[in-house]
């Protein structure tokens, strides 16, 4: 589409997106402000895992840093303010991921996977025991009932979230990298680079991005405990939002995280319980796999390829007899 | 040019092919007694090679003879386990890939390595992503130009045909400041009119001083192009010299035929 | 001493339960190269049937375990080729998208757990309820003795399927290589869904037993999906044996940490051993894993 037409609908948006909590009331707001959270974890998930190609499957480990780290440093022990919390978050996160990126970023594929998986699953049985997170029984924050701070804190680490990840990914010579080495990562080290720092970087980066909405998760809140914050099933969300939008694509998390969350909600409004909605997650997932392996962007890409979805090769293969 | 016997050290002599030794610049890939040991198999097996600015030698031999692996040492992916390699002036035996290649080392794969998910022109760029940034878009554009891809420049690189995706490789290569290019059958399969771009462009590429390996089972391509070639067989060289040497010699010919008394 | 010796049966005894879907995980990847996330799902999914048929038909809960065989089993051949079909698709990353097909899988039968069975941790009592066996210093719940017996049947019986008939040997040529299998004769599809199923059953029985010992409720499926991850990646992605050897370290390690640490370490112990592995020796303390 034209640049202009591109700036507009941006202006547009962005005007919709700051005049929200006027046209709303405090309950939609909330929810408003639940969207933007998990659009921006569904980006950070996808800088390391659609950008870089590295499938994390405990990105929540992130985000419980973060979490953690507001709630323990407002609580009694230290009394920060709510900002001064957010850095600390970040470093936090960031620190952790560059430390076990290091070993665990040269394991392949599935490998990686588990092994992130473990991890997150350490830390969680880790605020389970520890008495500094308070245990099974959790923490609280001191409380701040404004929505309206929740809603524009949330939007602005949504936008810079997104406006980070469109920079560096989509827009300069790092995106470059990045992508290369998903692509083939040999080839890459073979034009110089450095793919072992690269990685690293973007795997930081992405912890300190799912850090950020941590931090404003905990605030929000006001109490959390390991399974709310470190639980599977927060990076199982991030994971669906992502594959739903588009992996590898930028505005797919945008897509896949809203969409998924109002589904979400509206599951939650009209049936009460969400094991339900964990159902309807896991078929989600397997007809995104069948039928629509691009996600949503895929859907508006007019691409080359003859249909990538399963169907489209399952009629094909009856007619030839593929080589190996 | 008298037909000098040619020894498996790569001592150069002056009557050598297509260059004379006065036109050939300074050594700058040495490698030493290079070994590589793959649990009991000697992939590489103490081989020895000089290889001097502006040259272009061919590296042949049957399949399995390690070529391809006396590449991965060279380039990084494979650390000796014996001997050195040496390369701009420094010792290279145990640097990573990305080390090698800043220093000035290009190389193609054996199977196609392009960024799939990526646009041609993508994959130019990224190539440049390293060094040479500066610039890299007028470069991309001009090499594109010289391979003939600029109307596929906005198509994913899956998408290519066989030959176009050759091209790309190449390309890659060629958008890198490189001063020693390995390629790895490079020319295989893709048609003859590609063909011809690659080499003229070998050719162009090697006159800015540019030294070129090549793994090649084309001997026609070896003959027009090289200027020497190093005969391979099971991890070892066997000989080296010019076509025409190559050729008489009955050693190359078991290498390739089998053993025959 | 006793209190060591009571420990390290009762590993043991654990160990033999977790490497009975430990193995047919393996076989899983060794075939048809997915690492099945839904493992836990077909072992709670066998639990519940027994469940259901022991409340809702009154029955023995032994007599669930054929049942769950020919069901679960049944299932998982139906299943079988539309994972076959994805991890060998030509579309980008069919490793990924395998994964994430025998993870949506395995969510699906999660949350359809949770929705028709609740939270609540269901019980399944068999004709050994509790009673125990005396050896000397240590007592062992026959239940637990008959568990172990059904892994090493197992162990045993796929172990001479796969390496003494015709059928087992084009098992391993097709988890050696798919293609050349094919160019044999190997119906390879069909080949994959048949051993998809096999597992699914085998798991599902499983899953009975555990039920059996432990209860169970919609939670516990993910427990039991790391325990495989555990020994599958302990043992070497692929290797049945390492996954037995693997299963029963595991089952010592549950044991001894519970014990002298504390029950709530124990998954912190095994999480971080899972790491370490990985970091140190991804193909398994063995080697064998691919």
């Amino acid at each position: 589409m034209p640049r202009w037409f591109s700036i507009l609908l941006m202006g547009v948006a962005a005007v919709a997106f700051l005049a929200l909590p006027e046209l709303l009331g405090p309950f939609w707001l909330r929810i408003a402000t639940g969207a933007l959270m998990w659009a921006g974890l569904a980006c950070s998930w996808n800088v390391i895992g659609g950008y870089a190609g590295y499938i994390d499957f405990g990105h929540s480990a992130f985000f419980g840093i973060g979490a953690y780290a507001t709630a323990i440093l407002m609580g009694e022990a230290f009394g920060w303010s709510f900002v001064a919390t957010i850095p600390i978050g970040l470093a936090a996160a960031a620190g952790v991921a560059a430390i076990i990126g290091g070993p665990t970023l040269k394991l392949r594929g599935a490998y990686f996977a588990i092994a992130t998986w473990a991890f997150a699953e350490m830390l969680l049985q880790l605020a389970n025991v520890l008495d500094i997170t308070g245990g099974t029984g959790g923490l609280s924050l001191p409380p701040f009932l404004d929505e309206r701070f929740f809603y524009y804190a949330m939007l602005a680490a949504a936008a810079a979230t997104y406006g980070l990840t469109w920079l560096i990914f989509e827009r300069s010579r790092f995106g470059l990298k990045v992508k290369a080495l998903r692509d083939h990562e040999p080839a890459a080290e073979a034009m110089g680079i450095n793919t072992s720092m690269v990685k690293l970087q973007t795997f930081s980066l992405s912890a300190a991005m799912a850090a950020l909405f941590g931090s404003l998760f905990a605030y929000w809140v006001t109490f959390i405990n390991p399974g709310s914050v470190l639980g599977g099933d927060i990076t199982d969300q991030m994971v669906v939002m992502v594959l739903l939008g588009g992996l590898g694509s930028f505005w797919g998390p945008a897509l896949g995280g809203l969409g998924l969350f109002l589904v979400n909600r509206v599951f939650w409004l009209n049936w009460g319980d969400t094991t339900a909605y964990i159902a309807v997650l896991g078929i989600a997932i397997v007809a995104v796999v069948l039928f629509l392996p691009d996600g949503i962007v895929g859907l508006f890409r007019r691409s080359n390829r003859q249909g990538s979805s399963l169907l489209a090769g399952f009629f094909r293969r009856r007619r030839r007899i593929s080589a190996p | 040019m008298t037909a000098a016997p040619a020894s498996p050290d790569g001592e150069m002599r002056p009557e050598l092919g297509a260059r004379t030794r006065a036109e050939l610049g300074p050594v700058i890939l040495e490698i030493r007694n290079v070994e590589m040991r793959f649990g009991g198999i000697r992939a590489v097996d103490k081989v020895t090679l000089d290889i001097r600015r502006g040259e272009i030698v061919g590296l042949i031999g049957p399949n399995g003879s390690g070529k391809s692996t006396l590449f991965n040492v060279i380039s990084g992916y494979s650390t000796a386990t014996g001997g050195e390699v040496h390369f701009a002036g420094a010792e290279i035996t145990s640097w990573k890939p990305h080390r090698t290649a800043r220093r000035g080392l290009a190389r193609t794969f054996q199977i196609p390595a392009l960024f799939d998910n990526m646009t041609v022109l993508e994959n130019l760029l990224a190539a440049a992503a390293q060094d040479g940034w500066r610039g890299a878009r007028e470069r991309a554009a001009e090499v594109m130009g010289t391979l003939r891809i600029e109307h596929v420049s906005d198509h994913r690189a899956a998408d290519l045909s066989g030959g176009q995706q050759k091209l790309v490789e190449f390309g890659r290569v060629m958008m890198r400041p490189a001063s020693l290019v390995l390629l790895d059958e490079v020319t295989a399969g893709v048609h003859l009119d590609i063909r011809k771009i690659i080499l003229d462009t070998i050719a162009a590429l090697r006159k800015t001083g540019i030294t070129f390996v090549l793994i090649e089972h084309d001997m026609e391509l070896v003959r027009s192009v090289c200027d020497r070639i190093v005969v391979m067989d099971a991890g070892q060289v066997i000989t080296i010299g010019t076509f025409e040497e190559i050729a008489r010699n009955s050693e190359v010919m078991q290498a390739y035929l089998g053993r025959r008394a | 001493m006793a209190l060591l010796l009571q420990t390290l049966l009762n590993g043991m005894l654990i160990g033999g339960v977790i490497a009975s879907f430990s193995i047919g995980f393996q076989l899983t990847f060794g075939v048809l190269h997915v690492i099945d996330f839904a493992v836990g799902g077909w072992v709670v999914l066998g639990g519940y049937l027994a469940y259901w048929m022991t409340s809702r038909l009154g029955v023995d809960g032994f007599l669930a375990l054929p049942v769950a065989f020919v069901v679960l089993g049944g299932i998982g051949y139906l299943i079988g080729p539309i994972i076959y079909r994805v991890r060998n698709s030509r579309t980008a990353r069919p490793e990924l998208m395998a994964l994430a097909l025998t993870f949506g899988l395995f969510t699906l039968l999660r949350g359809g757990a949770l929705t028709f069975w609740g939270f609540n941790t269901r019980s399944v009592p068999t004709a050994l309820g509790g009673e125990s066996l005396s050896l000397g210093p240590v007592t062992v719940p026959l239940l637990r003795v008959v568990v172990f017996a059904f892994a090493v049947a197992i162990a045993t019986a796929l172990f001479l399927m796969l390496h003494r008939t015709r059928y087992g040997l084009a098992i391993r040529a097709t988890a050696e290589n798919r293609h050349v299998a094919g160019y044999m004769g190997v119906d390879v599809e069909r080949l994959s869904a048949r051993v998809y199923g096999l597992y699914a059953g085998v798991t599902g029985m499983a899953g009975v037993l555990m039920a059996a010992i432990y209860s169970v409720n919609p939670e516990v499926g993910l427990r039991y999906t790391l325990f495989a991850f555990f020994v599958a990646v302990l043992g070497g992605l692929g290797s049945v044996t390492g996954a037995i050897v693997a299963a029963l370290l595991f089952g010592m390690i549950e044991a001894v940490t519970a014990t002298y640490v504390g029950s709530s370490y124990s998954h912190l112990m095994i999480f971080a051993t899972l790491y370490l592995v990985l970091l140190l020796s991804p193909r398994g303390i063995l080697q064998r894993g691919l």
